[in-house]
C-alpha cells in the first residue's frame, strides 16, 4: 500500500548526512580519461572558465599544459597559483602550494593530475592526500585523472598492456567525488592527435610509450573507463532509487572477506575484492592469520605493504592468531557473518597435503567460497628491499653446528660399535637431534636428520662403507629410523617456535599491561606517564616523545616531561599535522615521511588528547604488529589522560559552582541588608507625603533616589565581577527589548523623542532579553541626562553576517576627546557631568554586553552628537513569514 | 479587603499597614512563613503580600504550598530583581512581582488591578475591556467589531485575556497553546504575540512584554 513508496528513512538520512558532509566539506569534481592525451586538462579548465563567469571564485592551483598551447590559452585570464620551490639533494624541484591554497580559501581551486607523487619534502607523499585535505578544508576541488592509476584497476591494466603503475590513487576517493565526468575520445582519434604531436607522452622511453600505446591496448582500456564511470553512475542511480522508492530495494547482505598472508599475492586479492564488494556495495574483511612462525622481514614489509593497502581500499583489517589458517578463516567468517571467502588459487595442486583453498571449501559450510587466480605484485617496482634475502650468519652457523654434531658423535660411536651395536648409534643420533631441535631452527635440524640417516647408513649398518643395506630388517629400521628423526625434528622445532611466537605474544600483552597499569594505577599521574613511556622506550628499543594538549585544545610549546627525545622545531609541524588530523603521520607514513619520528595521535573515542611520536633507534621499517602495539599504547594513554582530563573538569566545576553558590547567598544578604532601610524611607516618605509640607523633605527624598541608584549600581557591578552572571538567551524581538529599555529608563526620558529605525520583518533572534534591556536602558539614561532636552535619540538595529549592530545616537554635545573609551570606566565621569550619578551605568552596560560575548564602544558621529554601538554575534536567527 | 502581610522586617510591615489602612484595608501580618500559612488558613485574606526572603522558609515556598489549596491572589515584594528569581516566583503562581524600595503609589495600583480582575473572573466570561471571547465558535471581538483571528492567534489570546493583566510566563504559554513538548520553542510565541499585537493595534489594549519572563495583557 502507501507504505511501500514511502522512502526508506535509513537511506534518507544516510543522504542527509552525505549533504550536510558535502555542506561542510568542499566537492570534488573528477575528469576521467582512459589515458594520457583525450584532452581531461583541457576540459577541465573549460569548465572552470564557466564557473567563473558565474561568479565562483577559482584558483589554478597546478595546471601541466605540456606545452600544449590550446590548453595555455585556455589559462588566460584565471589567477594561477605560483609553484612552491622546493631544495631536494641539490635540485630546485616545483610543486603544488597546498599552504598557499589554504590560506587563499578560494571557492574552487583546480588540481591538474591526481595521482602524482610529490616532490619529497612536501608534507604529503601523494597529490591526491592534498585534494583530500583540501575538500576537508571546505574548498572545492576539480582535478584529472587516468583510469589506470585508480588502485583497483591497476591489477586489470597490468594483465592489459603490461606496464606496472606505481602513481596509484585510492578508490575512496572516487567514493567521495561529487561528481565523475568521463573525457572520451575514440582510439582512431586518440592515435591520431598522437601522430600530430598534440599528446604529451612524458620522458618515457620511446618504446615503452609506443608499446602503451598500441590500438588494442587503448581500445581495452577505453572499455575500462567507460565501464569504472559506468558502475559509478550505477551506484548513484542505486542511491536514488532506494531514496525514491522507485522500486522495492536490492538489499544485499553480502560480506566478503579475504585472507592474506606475507605472500605476494596477496596485494592482487585484496584488489580483487574491492572490486567485488564495490560491485555488491558490501563491506569487505581482510584477515591475517597469525602464525607461530616468526616473519621474515622480507615478508613483514609485505605484510605491512598489503594490510597498508586494505586500509588504504577501505577494507577493515582483522588480525587473529591461530596455527591452523583455514579454521582460523572460517571462524572468522563464522563470526562476522561473512558470506564469501576469497581465496588464492594454489598454483599447484598439492600431492600430499590439502591446499588452502581445499580446506576451506571443505569446512565453509554455507559460506560461498571463491577461488581466484591471483597477480603476484610487482615488487621491483615499489620496494628497494631484494626478494631474495641473504641467509642470517645465526643460520649458517647453526647448520655449521649441526654438521660437526653429526661428525662428532660417528667419530665416538665408530670406536663404541663393537661394544654396542649399531643400534645404539641411531639412539645417540636421535637424541643428538632432538637437542638439537631444542635449539636451532628447522632447516639445519631437517638437514641433520637426514645427514646422520646418511651417516647411519654408510658408516654402521653392515655391510659398512656403502649405501647397501643387505638385511630386510635393517631396511625396515633405516626407513623407520629416517621417518622419526624427520618427524621428531620437526615437532620439536615447532614447539620451539610456537613457544618463541608465545613468548612474543607475552611479552607484548605484558606491555600493553604495564603500559595500561602504570599510567592508570600511578596515584601521580605525572609519574604514571613516565613510567608508560619508560616501558614503551624498553620495549620498542626506541625513544617517544609524548605531547598533551592544553586546556584550551591548543598543542603546548613544549613536550612532557616525561619524554625522552623533544621534537625539533621542524618536527612541530608534522605533530600540529598529526594533531588536527587525527592520523598518524611523520617517518614511515606517507604523511611528511622526511622526519625524524613517527607520531600517532592520542585519540579516544570523543577527543584527541594530544600526540605520542616515537623515534626507532635502529629499524629500517614499521611493522604492521608494532604498529598496531603502539596504536594500542597510544589509546591506552589518551584514555587515560582523558580520564584525567574530566577529574580536573570535575573537580573545577564542583569548586565552581562552591563559590557561586557563596557569592549569591552574599550577595542576597548585601542586597537585602541594603535595599531593606532605602525602602523603608521610601515608603515612609511617601507616607508623609502632603500631610507635612516641608522643604526638608524634597532634599531628603532627592538623596533616598541617588543613594537608591548608587546601590543598585554597585549590586549590579559586583555580581557582574564575581562572574556569578549566567545569560541565558532565548527567542526575543529587538522591538521589546527598546520598549523595555524605554520603559525601565522612564521620567528622564520624557523630554526625548526616541526614534527606532528598524526593518519590518527584523528577524527573532536569540539573546539574553533582561541584560540586553538593562544595558540600552543605561544607555538610554545616560543619553537622557547629557543632552539637552528636546533633542531627539535615534536607534537603529541591523543584522549583517550573523552579527547585531544596535546603534544609539544622541544630538547632544558628544564625548569629550580621548574619552571614547574611559567613559566604560568604573567611577569614570566625563568633566562637568550633573551631579547624582555613579560613574557606573555604563561600565554595567558594557558588563552585560560582554557577559553576552559581544561588545560595546563609543564614539563621536561625524555629524555631532555621541554614538554607542552595541555588537552581538548571533548563531541563529528566526524570521517569521508576515500573516 | 483583607490583606495578609508576610514579612520579616517589622518596619515595612508597619508602614505596610499604615498605608493600607488607611485606603480602609483590614490587615493582618505575619513574620514568618509557616505562622503565615496558618493566618492564610485561618482568616482567608483577599490577598497576600509575601516576602521571599523569610528567616524560616523561602517566599516561593510558603507561595507553593498555598497554592496546593487556594487560588488566593499572591503579590510578591522583595529586593531580590533577578529575572531567574521573578520568574521562578511566576512559575509558582504569582500574582504580581513589584521589587523594593517600591513606590507606595504603584504598590496600590497593582493591588487594585489584582482586585478588579478577581472581581472580572468570578463572571466566568472571556471579556476584558472592549475585548469579547466566544469559547464556544472560537471567535473574538474587539470594540464590538469581528476581529479574524487563526487559530493559534485565538488561543494565545484566549490565555492572555484569561489571566488578564497578569504576567502569563513564556513556558505558561507555551504549554497551554502549543502543548508541553514545545516548552522551548519561544520563538514561536513571539511570532505570534506581534501578530496579536498588530491585531490590537488602535485599541485599548496592549500585549506587554515583561523581558525574560512573559507576557501581560492591559489596559492602556
Amino acid at each position: 500500500m502507501n507504505h511501500e513508496h514511502r522512502p526508506d528513512p535509513d537511506a534518507l538520512l544516510a543522504e542527509m548526512q552525505r549533504d550536510e558532509a558535502r555542506v561542510k566539506h568542499g566537492r570534488l569534481f573528477i575528469f576521467l580519461g582512459m589515458c594520457p592525451g583525450v584532452g581531461k586538462t583541457y576540459a577541465m579548465l573549460q569548465a572552470a572558465r564557466q564557473r567563473m563567469k558565474e561568479g565562483t571564485d577559482v584558483l589554478a592551483g597546478i595546471i601541466e599544459t605540456h606545452g600544449r598551447h590550446e590548453t595555455a590559452d585556455l589559462l588566460e585570464g584565471l589567477r594561477v597559483l605560483p609553484r612552491k620551490k622546493l631544495e631536494h639533494r641539490g635540485y630546485v624541484l616545483e610543486e603544488f602550494d597546498i599552504d598557499a591554497v589554504l590560506q587563499q580559501r578560494p571557492e574552487l581551486v583546480l588540481v591538474d593530475e591526481l595521482a602524482h607523487t610529490n616532490v619529497p619534502g612536501s608534507r604529503h607523499a601523494k597529490r591526491y592526500q592534498d585534494v583530500l585535505e583540501l575538500l576537508e578544508a571546505g574548498i572545492d576541488v576539480c582535478t584529472t585523472l587516468n583510469v589506470q592509476h585508480i588502485e583497483s584497476q591497476v591489477d586489470i591494466v597490468r594483465q592489459i598492456s603490461g606496464v606496472v603503475i606505481s602513481e596509484t590513487v585510492p578508490d575512496s576517493i572516487l567514493d567521495i567525488a561529487h561528481e565523475i565526468q568521463l573525457i572520451d575520445l575514440s582510439v582512431e582519434k586518440l592515435l591520431e592527435r598522437m601522430a600530430d604531436g598534440k599528446v604529451y607522452l612524458g620522458e618515457r622511453a620511446e618504446h615503452a610509450v609506443s608499446n602503451f600505446f598500441k590500438e588494442g591496448n587503448l581500445t581495452a582500456l577505453r572499455e575500462l573507463a567507460l565501464r569504472f564511470t559506468a558502475e559509478h553512475v550505477d551506484r548513484d542511480l542505486e542511491d536514488i532509487r532506494r531514496l525514491k522508492r522507485v522500486s522495492s530495494p536490492w538489499k544485499t547482505n553480502a560480506r566478503l572477506m579475504v585472507g592474506v598472508g606475507p605472500s605476494p599475492y596477496a596485494e592482487s586479492l585484496i584488489r580483487w575484492t574491492r572490486r567485488a564488494a564495490t560491485r555488491l556495495s558490501c563491506p569487505w574483511l581482510v584477515v591475517w592469520v597469525e602464525g607461530s612462525r616468526v616473519l621474515t622481514p622480507v615478508e613483514q614489509d609485505r605484510l605491512t605493504r598489503s594490510l597498508g593497502l586494505a586500509r588504504k581500499l577501505g577494507g577493515e583489517i582483522v588480525s587473529v592468531t591461530g596455527e591452523n589458517i583455514s579454521e582460523a578463516l572460517l571462524q572468522v567468517a563464522r563470526e562476522r557473518n561473512v558470506s564469501q571467502i576469497v581465496v588464492g588459487k594454489p598454483e599447484k595442486a598439492g600431492r600430499w597435503s590439502q591446499s588452502l583453498a581445499d580446506t576451506l571449501i571443505i569446512g565453509s559450510g554455507d559460506i560461498d567460497v571463491c577461488v581466484v587466480r591471483p597477480l603476484a605484485a610487482a615488487d621491483k617496482a615499489r620496494s628497494r628491499v631484494p626478494l631474495q634475502e641473504p641467509l642470517p650468519d645465526s643460520i649458517i652457523g647453526e647448520y655449521s653446528w649441526a654438521m660437526v654434531a653429526i661428525f662428532a658423535i660417528a667419530s665416538v660411536c665408530w670406536g663404541l660399535v663393537a661394544l654396542t651395536g649399531y643400534m645404539f648409534v641411531a639412539l645417540v643420533f636421535l637424541l643428538a637431534i632432538v637437542v638439537a631441535a631444542l635449539r636451532f631452527s628447522r632447516g639445519p635440524v631437517l638437514a641433520m636428520a637426514t645427514l646422520s640417516a646418511i651417516c647411519w647408513n654408510y658408516f654402521f649398518i653392515p655391510p659398512i662403507f656403502t649405501f647397501h643395506i643387505s638385511k630386510p630388517e635393517d631396511w625396515i629400521m633405516f626407513g623407520m629410523f629416517f621417518i622419526v628423526a624427520l618427524s621428531m625434528g620437526s615437532l620439536t622445532s615447532r614447539l620451539r617456535m610456537r613457544e618463541v611466537a608465545e613468548r612474543r605474544r607475552l611479552r607484548q600483552t605484558d606491555a600493553l599491561l604495564r603500559v595500561t597499569q602504570s599510567a592508570a594505577l600511578a596515584a601521580e599521574p605525572e609519574k604514571g606517564l613516565a613510567e608508560a613511556l619508560r616501558t614503551i622506550n624498553e620495549l620498542l628499543k626506541a625513544n617517544t616523545a609524548l605531547i598533551v594538549r592544553e586546556q584550551d585544545r591548543s598543542l603546548p610549546k613544549t613536550a612532557h616531561r616525561a619524554s625522552t627525545f623533544h621534537p625539533s622545531p621542524k618536527e612541530w609541524g608534522v605533530v600540529a599535522w598529526s594533531y588536527e588530523n587525527k592520523q598518524c603521520a611523520g617517518r614511515y607514513t606517507d604523511t611528511l615521511p622526511e622526519s625524524a619520528a613517527t607520531w600517532f595521535p592520542l585519540q579516544t573515542a570523543t577527543a584527541t588528547m594530544g600526540v605520542l611520536g616515537v623515534q626507532f633507534e635502529d629499524s629500517a621499517r614499521l611493522d604492521f604488529v608494532t604498529r598496531q602495539m603502539i596504536e594500542a599504547f597510544a589509546l591506552q594513554i589518551a584514555l587515560v589522560l582523558e580520564k584525567e582530563h574530566f577529574m580536573q573538569a570535575v573537580s573545577h566545576a564542583e569548586m565552581l559552582s562552591q563559590s557561586e553558590k557563596l557569592h549569591r547567598t552574599l550577595l542576597d544578604s548585601v542586597s537585602h541588608e541594603l535595599k531593606t532601610p532605602i525602602a523603608v524611607i521610601t515608603a515612609a516618605l511617601e507616607g508623609m507625603d502632603g500631610k507635612q509640607a516641608s522643604p526638608y523633605l524634597a532634599e531628603i527624598t532627592t538623596a533616598t533616589q541617588r543613594l537608591q541608584r548608587v546601590v543598585d549600581g554597585l549590586l549590579q557591578m559586583t555580581r557582574l565581577e564575581s562572574d556569578v552572571l549566567k545569560p541565558s538567551p532565548d527567542w526575543c524581538d529587538v522591538r521589546d527589548v527598546i520598549t523595555a529599555a524605554k520603559h525601565a529608563v522612564g521620567a528622564p526620558l520624557a523630554a526625548h523623542d526616541v526614534v527606532l529605525h528598524l526593518a519590518d520583518d527584523f528577524p527573532l533572534l536569540k539573546l539574553d532579553h533582561a541584560l540586553l534591556t538593562q544595558a540600552v536602558a543605561n544607555i538610554l539614561h545616560n543619553a537622557a541626562i547629557y543632552t539637552p532636552a528636546g533633542s531627539s535619540i535615534e536607534i537603529s538595529a541591523t543584522l549583517r553576517d550573523g552579527t547585531l549592530r544596535l546603534v544609539i545616537r544622541d544630538h547632544g554635545p558628544g564625548l569629550p576627546i580621548g574619552a571614547e573609551r574611559r567613559v566604560f570606566e568604573k567611577f569614570y565621569r566625563v568633566q562637568g557631568s550633573p551631579a547624582g550619578g555613579t560613574g557606573l551605568g555604563l561600565a554595567i552596560a558594557r558588563g552585560f554586553v560582554q557577559a553576552q560575548g559581544g561588545d560595546i564602544i563609543a564614539r563621536n558621529h561625524p555629524e555631532g552628537g555621541a554614538e554607542f554601538v552595541i555588537e552581538l554575534h548571533q548563531t541563529a536567527t528566526f524570521k517569521a513569514l508576515t500573516p | 479587603m483583607n490583606v495578609l502581610i508576610i514579612d520579616d522586617e517589622i518596619q515595612i510591615r508597619r508602614l505596610l499597614r499604615m498605608a493600607l489602612e488607611s485606603k480602609g484595608c483590614t490587615v493582618r501580618d505575619a513574620d514568618k512563613g509557616q505562622t503565615g500559612l496558618q493566618d492564610a488558613i485561618f482568616h482567608k485574606p483577599d490577598v497576600i503580600l509575601l516576602d521571599l526572603g523569610l528567616p524560616d522558609m523561602d517566599g516561593v515556598e510558603v507561595l507553593k504550598r498555598l497554592r496546593e489549596w487556594s487560588s488566593v491572589p499572591v503579590l510578591i515584594l522583595s529586593v531580590r530583581d533577578q529575572e531567574a528569581v521573578k520568574l521562578a516566583a511566576f512559575e509558582a503562581g504569582a500574582d504580581d512581582y513589584v521589587t523594593k524600595p517600591f513606590s507606595t503609589a504603584e504598590l496600590m495600583a497593582r493591588l487594585a488591578a489584582i482586585q478588579r480582575r478577581q472581581g472580572a473572573h468570578d463572571a466566568a466570561s472571556l471579556q476584558f475591556g472592549p475585548l469579547v471571547l466566544d469559547p464556544v465558535h472560537h471567535e473574538a471581538a474587539l470594540d464590538e467589531r469581528p476581529l479574524k483571528l487563526t487559530p493559534t492567534e485565538y488561543a494565545l489570546l484566549a490565555q492572555l485575556v484569561r489571566h488578564a493583566g497578569k504576567v502569563v510566563t513564556l513556558k505558561q504559554l507555551l504549554r497551554a497553546v502549543w502543548g508541553p513538548q514545545a516548552e522551548e520553542q519561544s520563538h514561536y510565541l513571539r511570532v505570534y504575540a506581534n501578530h496579536l499585537r498588530k491585531k490590537l493595534e488602535g485599541s485599548a489594549l496592549e500585549i506587554k512584554n515583561e523581558p525574560g519572563i512573559g507576557y501581560r495583557l492591559e489596559e492602556k
